[in-house]
C-alpha cells in the first residue's frame, strides 16, 4: 500500500487509494476481490499480492 | 473505547510523527455508508474514523485532523485524505483502517511528511515521464 502512496506523493499524475474491502462489499464483488492486496489500475484489476518496488513500477506503467 | 495503540506502539508513532518535515492534515470525509459485510457488528464507521484520526493527530504537533460532511471528490465514505501541507495530492484511505491496516494510515502520514520521496531514483525517473493520469486502488482488509 505504501508504494502506491509513495507514487502518488511523487507524481501529480498519480492518485492512490487504499480501499478497505470488507467495508465496501459491492465494489469488492464487482472487482472480484478475493485476495488482498488487490491492485486496480485505472479501474481494471491487475494483480494480487505485494511486489518489490521495481516490479510495482513496471506493472503500473505498463498499464498506463 | 479501547486505546488506539499499545503504549509501546504509541511511543514509536509519536517518534515518527515528531520527525515530520512538513505539516500533514488528515482530512476526514463523512457521508452515506455502504452496508458492510455481516460480522461488522454495530460499528459506526464514520465516528470511529473520526476517533482514529483525531487520536493520531494528538501524537504529532504538525499533524492535524479536519472533518467534513460529504465533501466533493470522495467516491466512498468514510474516507480520509492524507494531505501534505494541507494540499490534496490524491492520497486517500477509504474505510476504517483498523487492525493491521492502521499501519498503512500511519505509514501514509510518515511518507506525506517527508520533503523528499523515498522511492528509488529510477522509480522517480519513470514517474517523471508519465504523460497521463494514473489511478491506483489497492484493496486491503483488516487482519
Amino acid at each position: 500500500m505504501l508504494l502506491a502512496f509513495r507514487c502518488a506523493l511523487a507524481s501529480e499524475r498519480v492518485t492512490a487509494a487504499a480501499i478497505e474491502a470488507n467495508e465496501f462489499p459491492r465494489l469488492s464483488q464487482e472487482l472480484g476481490v478475493w485476495a488482498v492486496p488487490r491492485v486496480v489500475v485505472d479501474g481494471e484489476p491487475r494483480w494480487d499480492g505485494s511486489v518489490p518496488e521495481a516490479e510495482f513500477l513496471r506493472r503500473i506503467l505498463a498499464a498506463a | 473505547m479501547p486505546p488506539l495503540l499499545r503504549a509501546e506502539e504509541e511511543t514509536k508513532v509519536r517518534e515518527w510523527f515528531g520527525e515530520l518535515e512538513r505539516p500533514v492534515e488528515l482530512f476526514v470525509a463523512l457521508g452515506p455508508e455502504e452496508t458492510p459485510r455481516a460480522g461488522a457488528g454495530d460499528v459506526d464507521f464514520g465516528q470511529e474514523m473520526v476517533r482514529v484520526c483525531e487520536a493520531l493527530a494528538e501524537l504529532g504537533d504538525t499533524l492535524s485532523c479536519r472533518v467534513e460532511e460529504e465533501p466533493e471528490g470522495f467516491p466512498r465514505f468514510p474516507a480520509v485524505s492524507i494531505r501534505p501541507n494541507g494540499r490534496d495530492v490524491g492520497v486517500r484511505y477509504d474505510g476504517l483502517p483498523w487492525g493491521y491496516e492502521l499501519g498503512s494510515l500511519v505509514g501514509g502520514v510518515v511518507e506525506a511528511g517527508r520533503e523528499e520521496s523515498t522511492l528509488r531514483p529510477d522509480s522517480l525517473a519513470a514517474l517523471a515521464v508519465l504523460d497521463r493520469d494514473l489511478s491506483l486502488d489497492v484493496f486491503v482488509t483488516p487482519t
